[in-house]
């Protein structure tokens, strides 16, 4: 579902690069790295908020530059670390955003549209939350309710900028268990980057690690907590 | 919620109609639009002064209010407003430039809508360039202020080299006042009026989309550059028109669609744009009733009136938000 091939990242120079990598649906990606390493710059790079410095991004088999700023939201959905600051907004108002790539220029929600938002609050068992006001949830909430609004935007890939960060251990955990359940469910290829290594093993066997050393991020199936450690946190080579 | 507004706005209208120091009977009114008699003293008033005035009091508020809540979508920023961000300080350096130039055409009404109207958009755009490179809020406020502060320097100067016509007419435009439009002028006024409020309206999915930030509203598949130049084309419109008539009216932008969003709770902007546009319309309307009734013991322009109520509401917000 997402292909990197030969991708270098960064603002104005490459940080981090790698070889060619594919991301399948059905799966659950954890990217590991460094503070500061760029786990959100490739996350917003995947999501075309920067370009690549070089090499090729594909998602759905097309390349992101030729994406259109309105096919994408079609494609990629993106929870980012932090949650907007609204006053006044409802949870299901929020979720109902979600929607925005599929409605006309009024943005009137169609019955296949509400459809789907109800879907999203039920795949999250968010119901009691919905009539909420965002900005009175606690962080663990939030997060669902961010998760619920990627769902509904009914997109193949979902990408999570540290989506444990704020949580408790009993919400982190509700959180990565929701996203295994989604990946397999509805056949969605997601990338979450996390600093949970522990717990992220329980859920999913899938890493995208970043070396520490060489800038290198690759890709490793069922590692041991020793392996991501001794790359991703080696002190020096 | 909607219906309450419908029915306050006339009330509010008729309010305003009957505070002139003159008694006119609601007979008077009807007469002096569909049954207009020349010679009687009374429909003249309400034709050529009241029903303008009312009518100029209802365009400037709803205008202002919208218009400030397209600001404040816009940047994300309750404190944004067409004042704050220098939009109005925009309109009022280009009708300075207009008036003390002492060339006919810019002096002539043509002349000073259009300059205000070309201060407004390029204060707007200048604006949004600067929000394109700090993301911080109170740094763009900071800007705006400047931005200010910098006209207000450069008007002065104007002033300062202007002959005494000149900067009498300036002066009494500054002040604000809501009885310069004439009767044959409203047409004209209201479809510009109109085709500023009617764009704000297919700008809804784009401002509910702004609510959720930037970012996030970009991965919707929104179009930001494009939504920002409508936005402030269709402020610069609005503000154009209302400074180019009225002289700058401070906070009514700012104060009327914070409020318009504690009474309703929502973000909906479809609402929003609606009640702003009433409730700024009655609050202008009502503003001006006390000013007309207030007018045998004192003159207050009106700038000084809604400075006088809005800036104590402005400083509740501040508070209310950091509490």
């Amino acid at each position: 579902m997402i292909e990197l091939k030969k991708v270098h990242i960064g603002y104005t120079e490459s940080i981090l690069h790698c070889q060619d990598i594919k991301l399948e649906c059905g799966n659950v990606y954890v990217l590991v790295g460094k503070n500061g390493i760029g786990k959100s710059t490739l996350l917003k790079t995947i999501s075309k908020q920067i370009a690549p410095i070089s090499g090729e991004i594909l998602v759905g088999s097309k390349g992101i530059r030729n994406i259109s700023t309105s096919e994408l939201p079609k494609l990629l959905s993106f929870v980012p670390v932090h949650f907007p600051q609204m006053d006044y907004v409802r949870s299901k108002e929020f979720i109902s955003a979600g929607r925005a790539p599929y409605t006309n220029a009024l943005g009137k929600i169609t019955e296949e549209d509400s459809l789907e938002i109800n879907h999203a609050i039920e795949a999250l068992g968010i119901e009691t939350l919905s009539e909420r006001f965002t900005s009175e949830l606690s962080d663990g909430e939030k997060q669902l309710v961010a998760i619920s609004k990627a769902i509904a935007q009914k997109t193949p890939v979902i990408l999570l900028d540290e989506p444990t960060a704020f949580l408790d251990y009993s919400n982190k955990k509700k959180v990565l268990s929701i996203l295994t359940k989604t990946s397999k469910s509805l056949n969605k290829c997601i990338v979450l980057s996390a600093h949970d290594i522990d717990l992220c093993l329980e859920f999913s066997s899938n890493f995208l690690v970043i070396d520490a050393y060489s800038k290198e991020m690759q890709q490793l199936v069922t590692p041991s907590r020793e392996d991501i450690i001794s790359i991703a946190f080696k002190e020096s080579e | 919620m909607i219906i309450i507004f419908l029915l306050l706005l006339p009330i509010a209208g008729m309010v305003h109609f009957m505070s002139g120091h003159l008694d006119i009977s609601f007979n008077d009114l009807i007469n002096s639009l569909f049954n207009f008699d020349e010679t009687n003293t009374n429909h003249l008033i309400a034709r050529e002064v009241r029903i303008p005035r009312m009518f100029t009091a209802i365009i400037a508020g709803a205008g202002l209010s919208v218009a400030g809540l397209l600001m404040q979508t816009l940047f994300n920023n309750p404190l944004a407003g067409p004042y704050v961000l220098g939009i109005n300080s925009g309109a009022s350096l280009f009708v300075a430039f207009s008036i003390m130039t002492g060339i006919p055409f810019l002096s002539s009404d043509l002349g000073i809508i259009t300059n205000a109207l070309i201060g407004a958009m390029v204060f707007g755009l200048i604006i949004s360039l600067f929000s394109e490179v700090v993301r911080s809020q109170i740094s763009l406020l900071l800007i705006g202020i400047m931005l200010g502060s910098f006209t207000g320097a450069i008007v002065s100067l104007l002033e300062v080299s202007s002959d005494a016509s000149e900067l009498k007419v300036f002066t009494l435009w500054s002040l604000g006042s809501l009885s310069r439009i004439e009767f044959s002028q409203i047409p004209l006024i209201s479809l510009v009026f109109i085709v500023g409020i009617v764009g704000s309206l297919f700008l809804i999915k784009p401002l509910n989309l702004l609510i959720l930030g930037q970012d996030q509203a970009r991965l919707l598949g929104l179009n930001y550059k494009r939504t920002r130049f409508v936005i402030i084309a269709i402020t610069a419109i609005l503000i154009g028109l209302i400074t180019a008539f009225c002289g700058p009216i401070a906070f009514v932008g700012l104060a009327v669609p914070n409020l318009v969003r504690i009474m309703l709770k929502s973000q909906h902007h479809g609402l929003l744009i609606v009640a702003c546009a009433f409730i700024g319309g009655i609050f202008v309307l009502l503003c001006d009733a006390l000013i007309q009734a207030m007018e045998n013991y004192m003159l207050i322009p009106i700038n000084v009136l809604t400075s006088i109520i809005g800036a104590p509401i402005v400083v509740l917000l501040i508070l209310r938000k950091l509490r």
